[in-house]
């Protein structure tokens, strides 16, 4: 696969970002590769009701 | 690979947590990783030892990555060399995430979180 771009000019002014939060990226520049994962998660068993039991030690 | 050059007059970043990164200036690769697990609690109760990660599949599974069966060339013309932002204000960079303000050739990041809640009593009932 052949790809070419051409990039002309880019200024940008002002940038306000809230957060990059769970393996995201805000990049000012040029790059070639970019993998991101994130695994969330919260099923049933997030939610426990009742006598407490630690989790299981490291 | 040509790489530009990034020209950022001001930068506020207020908070950088989690194995996250703010990186002024170039680099060759960047690969942070977070898991977390973060149990909220009714009652203060701390063990200190408790978090395996080997007991949820989430924390072990394997990730997608890219697959790319042919061979791929990129042809780039920057008509300028750089790129400029006047102003930049971030509020947080959190769980293995990156603001890098420069070139870089290879980012692979990864989190998992998860999150459990335990309650003594039914919260619904009170």
């Amino acid at each position: 696969m052949n790809f070419t771009v051409v990039n002309h000019n880019i200024s940008v002014g002002n940038i306000d970002v809230g957060g990059v939060s769970s393996a995201s990226i805000f990049l000012v520049g040029d790059t070639d590769t970019i993998i991101l994962s994130c695994v969330f998660d919260t099923p049933p068993e997030s939610l426990i009701i009742g006598p407490f039991v630690p989790l299981a030690p490291e | 690979m040509t790489r530009r050059t990034s020209v950022v007059d001001y930068s506020r970043v207020i908070n950088v947590s989690l194995s996250s990164i703010f990186h002024i200036g170039d680099s060759v690769q960047v690969t942070p990783v977070a898991w977390a697990i973060a149990v909220q609690r009714q009652l203060q109760l701390f063990y200190g030892d408790e978090g395996n990660f080997l007991q949820f599949p989430m924390f072990t599974m394997e990730l997608p990555q890219p697959t790319i069966q042919e061979p791929i060339t990129v042809n780039r013309y920057n008509a300028s060399s750089f790129i400029k932002v006047n102003r930049i204000h971030v509020t947080s960079v959190a769980a293995g995430s990156v603001h890098q303000i420069g070139s870089t050739n290879y980012i692979n990041s990864e989190s998992r979180i998860k999150h459990i809640r335990q309650f003594h009593r039914d919260p619904n009932m009170e």
